[in-house]
């Protein structure tokens, strides 16, 4: 009986748990809709901490920074719901402009937009489960073949499906593992060494993208690819993606 | 003519006004207690253009904490006053020496002023006490001193109590703390005195060394003193004494060389009889140790060091109102009577929204109105706004130890509020104004991000999901390595296999020995590619050695064979039963075959 009582419990717990993330969410829209961007970013990342994974927290935690005048942080964050869901249109629209705002461009020039929206068609998980996949059609209708002799193209066939998936799967890898960063301060200045003592050589606005390449106690060693600039940044200064 | 006039006009107006100037000095009252206040006024009257300071004697038996300056001036002539407020030190009668002022090349001065001071418990004494005529303040004579020197503080009454023990000899120098157990970091103060009642000639001095402490100059000072009726002058020099570590310190002696006599210049005054220089003597202060107490264990978090009994907070920002991305300086001051300089730096808190660059700390002294000295360290740090909105700066909290109650308190300041608009720098690249007709009747006004999402995020897909089956990579590697093992090496050892079972197989069902020749023919052909048909039984034999079957086995075959070659000619002479034996007969061959041919 005791056991029962404690199940009825918990599954009311849990039946409360999806009311108050609504219940925030109501607040935060509420706040975000008055203009009180602060407030509403203290509930979004409140929710941040329940659901570190969701898109659409990480998309409203940006349009808050965004308002709040902070672009940079406002780009990493689109970034962040842009990494886990890709094909979402709100979310490039608003990390196309965080990025503008920066003087970057999110569809490189000379890229067709289509051939980007498909080269990010799908997220780092969902590639890498089709590649999964893929590599299990292979080896089941290869074990097939072996066993049988039968179904020698269709063998052949999920082989290239699977390495042109293995192809995407890396080039994918490629761009991800990148260590990014965006300038978070409204002005920040990438020097020639690691310290305050080495002279200033740039300065750059918040909202640019940064590819970090080293790190020396508090000191990023970054690419600014846009501007064709190779420097060292404090770390206060940007926000890792 | 005129010009004469004129000058000799001016130099009236000049000695006029010089003649006019008037310097007075007065205190508020004659008698007081140790812990009254005296306020020491002193006026100057019919002053023109630039005025200096009135110079104050030494006040050895005071310690001034408050000036005050009021001016005023009337058809060109300016009346001064300035106030002294001042608390007596010891007990006794107390001479306030001649105020100076100089002015138009004249020095003017007062008289002295001779006051009273007695213990604060005690009843005024009667104003028919005669004040004593030189310029010294008088301690009680050596009986007295004892219970005096009650009411004197620690330092003052140790030094006093020495200076009796000390009071035969004309030269000599005492030395005394204010306290001997202090704590780590407390600090005390240390005087030496050097007390002399001849004149004498070049005194170098040299300060005591020490050890586990820190000594800090406080400047020197002078005074008189009489002792056992004989008038003493002395040189009195102050440090500030911090302890380093618990344990025990020592203070070792104070030095004076000293010789006795006039200047071995003044010619004249030796040749007259005059007093010759004596031999170099000395004058050292006893050493003596110190036990510094460790602090108490349940140290707060925000205690840095600090030791004493009188400290004050406060924090201040600068500027108020920032846009998002500047620099805001917080700068936290602690004051109090305890050196400061050894104090650890001060951990600011970290405020959401903000980036916090903490910079290096000032400490340093300053001495008071009131002629004590105060310690101060500032602790500053640079806040960078982030993002817009109202902030607070929390209230920062600074401990420190209370010697005299042995407990630590702590202090907080006051939490800051700033106002931080948005940046209103421009970005590089984007221009949210800008209006671009597009040519199908819709013009573009701005462009702004788009509304937020209401919803969760939709659940994961299958493709999602799949990501988590990791291990299914290596199954799949598993299974596809054993079906190529098997192709590999199954596939022959089962060809090879497969003559031997289909024959096995044959046999069994066999009931006519010209079956049991084709079971066998078969079995040769699949299994050791030799023809039956095509060669005679002799070759077949000697094919079959050449394939590794032994010659019993191979002589076998033959007579197995000739005999179905014979059954094939002569059915009728094999009857069922026979039929059985032949068929047993080759598999027993085909055994052996498979056996020597493995």
């Amino acid at each position: 009986m005791k056991h029962i009582a404690w199940a009825f419990l918990l599954l009311g717990l849990l039946s409360c748990l999806p009311a108050q993330a609504q219940d925030s969410l109501r607040k935060a829209e509420d706040a975000y809709r008055q203009g009180r961007y602060s407030a509403a970013l203290t509930e979004y990342e409140n929710l941040l901490r329940t659901s570190p994974n969701d898109p659409f927290v990480y998309y409203n935690i940006g349009n808050c920074y965004f308002k709040m005048g902070s672009k940079g942080l406002a780009a990493a964050n689109y970034y962040r719901a842009f990494k886990l869901n890709p094909r979402d249109n709100d979310i490039r629209h608003n990390l196309s402009l965080a990025l503008a705002a920066g003087g970057e461009k999110f569809v490189p020039s000379g890229v067709p937009e289509a051939l980007h929206k498909a080269f990010y068609g799908l997220s780092q998980r969902e590639l890498t489960g089709l590649t999964f996949l893929m590599f299990w059609i292979c080896c089941a209708i290869g074990c097939i073949w072996l066993l049988t002799r039968h179904f020698k193209y269709l063998w052949l066939f999920t082989c290239l499906c699977a390495l042109l998936t293995g192809c995407w799967y890396w080039a994918r890898a490629q761009q991800d593992n990148q260590s990014l960063a965006v300038v978070a301060l409204p002005t920040a200045e990438i020097r020639s060494g690691p310290g305050t003592n080495f002279p200033a050589s740039a300065g750059i606005a918040q909202g640019h993208l940064v590819t970090i390449e080293d790190q020396r106690d508090s000191w990023y060693e970054v690419i600014v690819k846009s501007q064709g600039i190779k420097g060292w940044i404090e770390q206060s200064a940007v926000e890792k993606i | 003519m005129k010009k004469w006039l004129l000058c000799g006009y001016l130099l009236f107006t000049v000695l006029s006004a010089y003649a006019q100037v008037s310097l007075r000095a007065s205190v508020d009252k004659q008698d007081l207690a140790l812990d009254d206040e005296l306020t020491l006024i002193v006026q100057i009257e019919g002053v023109r253009g630039n005025i200096s300071t009135p110079q104050l004697p030494s006040l050895p038996a005071f310690n001034v904490y408050s000036r005050a300056r009021e001016q005023s001036t009337i058809n060109g002539e300016t009346t001064l006053i300035f106030r002294y407020t001042m608390l007596p030190r010891f007990v006794g009668t107390a001479t306030i020496g001649s105020v100076k002022f100089s002015y138009g090349n004249q020095t003017y001065q007062t008289e002295p002023i001779t006051v009273r001071v007695y213990h604060s418990g005690q009843q005024r004494p009667s104003a028919s006490v005669p004040a004593t005529p030189s310029d010294s303040f008088q301690l009680p004579t050596p009986k007295a001193a004892s219970q005096s020197n009650k009411n004197l503080p620690p330092l003052e009454a140790s030094l006093a109590e020495q200076a009796y023990a000390n009071g035969n000899e004309p030269f000599f120098l005492v030395a005394a703390v204010s306290d001997r157990t202090p704590y780590v970091n407390e600090s005390i103060y240390l005087a030496i005195r050097f007390y002399y009642s001849r004149a004498f000639y070049d005194a170098p001095y040299q300060k005591p060394s020490v050890s586990n402490i820190f000594m800090e100059d406080l400047g020197s000072t002078e005074g008189t003193q009489r002792i056992n009726g004989t008038l003493y002058r002395y040189q009195e020099q102050r440090y500030q004494l911090t302890g380093a570590a618990a344990g025990k310190a020592t203070i070792g002696s104070a030095v004076v060389h000293y010789r006795v006599g006039s200047s071995p210049l003044a010619a004249l005054d030796r040749l007259f009889g005059g007093a010759a220089i004596s031999p170099e003597k000395t004058a050292e202060s006893a050493p003596f140790s110190l036990y510094i107490r460790a602090l108490p264990q349940d140290k707060p978090s925000s205690f840095y060091g600090a030791v004493g009994k009188e400290f004050n907070i406060s924090a201040q920002i600068s500027p108020k109102n920032v846009e998002a991305g500047d620099a805001v300086n917080l700068t936290v001051t602690v004051t109090g009577d305890s050196n400061l300089k050894s104090t650890g730096e001060l951990k600011f808190p970290s405020v959401e929204g903000f980036k916090v660059y903490p910079a290096a700390s000032e400490s340093g002294s300053a001495t008071t109105s009131n002629g004590k000295l105060l310690h101060y360290k500032s602790f500053k740090a640079v806040y960078v706004p982030t993002s817009s909105g109202i902030y607070e700066i929390p209230a920062i909290a600074w401990s420190y130890f209370d010697p005299q109650q042995g407990q630590y308190k702590t202090l907080s300041s006051r939490p800051l509020v700033l106002s931080v608009s948005p940046s209103s720098k421009t970005d590089s690249g984007f221009n949210f104004a800008a209006a671009a007709p597009t040519g199908n009747g819709i013009q573009t006004l701005a462009r702004d991000i788009s509304y937020l999402k209401t919803t969760e995020a939709p659940e994961p897909g299958t493709l999602d999901l799949l990501a988590d089956f990791k291990w299914l990579n290596w199954v799949a590697v598993a299974l596809f390595g054993v079906c190529s093992l098997f192709t590999l090496f199954g596939r022959k050892s089962l060809a090879k296999k497969k003559p031997f079972l289909t024959a096995k197989s044959r046999l069994k069902q066999a009931t006519h020995s010209e079956v049991i020749a084709d079971v066998l023919a078969d079995y040769l052909l699949q299994r050791f590619s030799i023809a039956t048909g095509s060669l005679q039984l002799q070759n077949i034999t000697a094919a079959l050695q050449r394939k590794g079957v032994r010659p019993a086995t191979a002589e076998s075959f033959t007579e197995l064979w000739q005999r179905l070659d014979a059954a094939r000619f002569a059915p009728a002479e094999l009857g069922e039963q026979s039929t059985a034996n032949l068929s047993a007969q080759a598999l027993a061959i085909i055994n052996l075959m498979e056996d020597e041919t493995k």
